[in-house]
């Protein structure tokens, strides 16, 4: 007996709705634009210079008691983050301002051996980025981004091209939506933007254009197959006949991640959170954005074009 | 004791950054691994099995370290920050008779 999660005969009506699908993805697109330009993404130290410490302390302490003991050296606003008590009492410290980073960690040692004794806090780690070099990342971390869209809609459009160019127009724009919802998430999240979190990001896009592609590409297989068809028709079947594929796929994907995000651990907690946002995102705007797209370009053509290109 | 590194990210300084602790047939040192201008700094251990080092004092086996941490830095460096990073403890290296390393 085999494993059946969708019926073969299955025949959803996804392009009928693609309209309320649509307007939705537009609102919270510009939602994310919004958000993007009025509150802004949480920048790691990668992106906006700074230092990260991690101190392992022999006892428990809260944020504020080191906060309050880091106080009189004047090293500005300091972020607290709890590793939890699985790891030993660590916390991980963010300095966003500090005039000399190079002495910080001996700084902070004898700073925190006034309060919690002598062998009481180690500082197990000091990572520091300057400014400059921060946003000279961020700038190339935003282009590498936008490089990576253009480049997989110019790939789609050129794999693409016998049967339509709105294919790759489609992947684009599925895959602006893509980023820009997940970057909204990471705003009402406010999880840490840092380099693990761009790196999830550009898997996202890398993710995303795989899941249009599987689409697109039996849109065109039917499309050959059944010319009299209209393409809304093929589309909607099309959609239909990858979707035990696409929950399966997407499906085991989500379910690795959603134990990351639960178990992984403060670190990886952010990229995590990404590619979950971004995977269920990618699944659906290959279904409810690359198509309407490809519906929107080809217009009210009969399959008679789009699929005499496609044959 | 302070021992420099020439290393592939510019120089680096190695030292202890706690008493040694010897037991269970082995001795534990902790290693500060800071680069230096200070922005880099990361600790990791390293388990040194009584019978490769039998009565060495932790200086001596610094110096003895320092030239094979020089020879592995980036491997070294790397799983030393991941490790704290990844699992918030410290990496901890064996040397023993199965794994000499520099002894």
């Amino acid at each position: 007996m085999s494993l059946q999660l969708i019926r073969p005969d299955i025949n959803l009506d996804f392009v009928g709705k693609r309209h309320f699908f649509v307007i939705l993805s537009t609102v919270i697109n510009i939602a994310a634009v919004l958000m993007l330009i009025f509150v802004g993404l949480n920048y790691g130290v990668d992106f906006v210079g700074g230092s990260v410490v991690q101190v392992q302390f022999d006892k428990p302490t809260t944020a504020n008691a080191i906060r309050d003991s880091l106080k009189p050296i004047g090293l500005g606003e300091i972020t607290v983050q709890d590793f939890g008590a699985s790891a030993g009492h660590t916390y991980l410290l963010r300095f966003e301002k500090v005039a000399n980073i190079g002495s910080l960690g001996p700084k902070l040692e004898s700073q925190l051996a006034k309060n919690y004794g002598a062998d009481g806090a180690k500082v197990v780690r000091v990572e520091s980025v300057g400014a400059k070099v921060g946003g000279d990342l961020r700038r190339r971390g935003f282009l590498a981004v936008i490089f990576a869209t253009i480049f997989m809609g110019v790939f789609i459009a050129f794999q693409f091209r016998h049967t339509s160019w709105s294919f790759g127009a489609g992947a684009v724009i599925a895959l602006v939506h893509d980023v820009l919802v997940v970057s909204l998430a990471l705003v009402i999240s406010q999880f840490q933007f840092d380099l693990t979190t761009l790196a999830a990001l550009l898997t996202v896009i890398g993710y995303s254009v795989h899941d249009t592609v599987i689409v697109s590409d039996r849109i065109r297989e039917d499309a050959a197959k059944r010319r009299r068809e209209p393409i809304a028709t093929i589309m909607n079947r099309a959609i239909n006949e990858t979707l035990s594929r696409t929950i399966l796929t997407s499906g085991t994907a989500i379910v690795v991640l959603i134990a990351l995000l639960a178990f992984g651990g403060p670190i990886l907690r952010p990229s995590a959170f990404t590619l979950l946002v971004g995977f269920i995102t990618g699944t659906y705007s290959s279904i409810y954005i690359a198509g309407p797209v490809v519906l929107f370009w080809e217009g009210h053509h009969r399959v008679g074009s789009l699929s005499s290109r496609a044959a | 004791m302070e021992i420099g590194l020439k290393t592939g990210r510019g120089p680096y300084t190695l030292k202890e950054g706690a008493p040694a602790v010897r037991g269970g047939g082995a001795i534990v040192l902790t290693i500060v691994l800071e680069r230096g201008d200070g922005i880099e700094r990361v600790l990791l251990r390293c388990a040194i099995a009584d019978e490769i080092a039998p009565g060495d004092d932790s200086a001596a086996i610094l110096a003895r370290i320092a030239p094979w941490i020089e020879r592995e830095f980036e491997m070294t460096r790397e799983m030393a920050l991941k490790t704290i990073r990844g699992e918030g403890r410290m990496l901890e290296i064996v040397f023993d008779a199965s794994h000499r390393g520099p002894f």
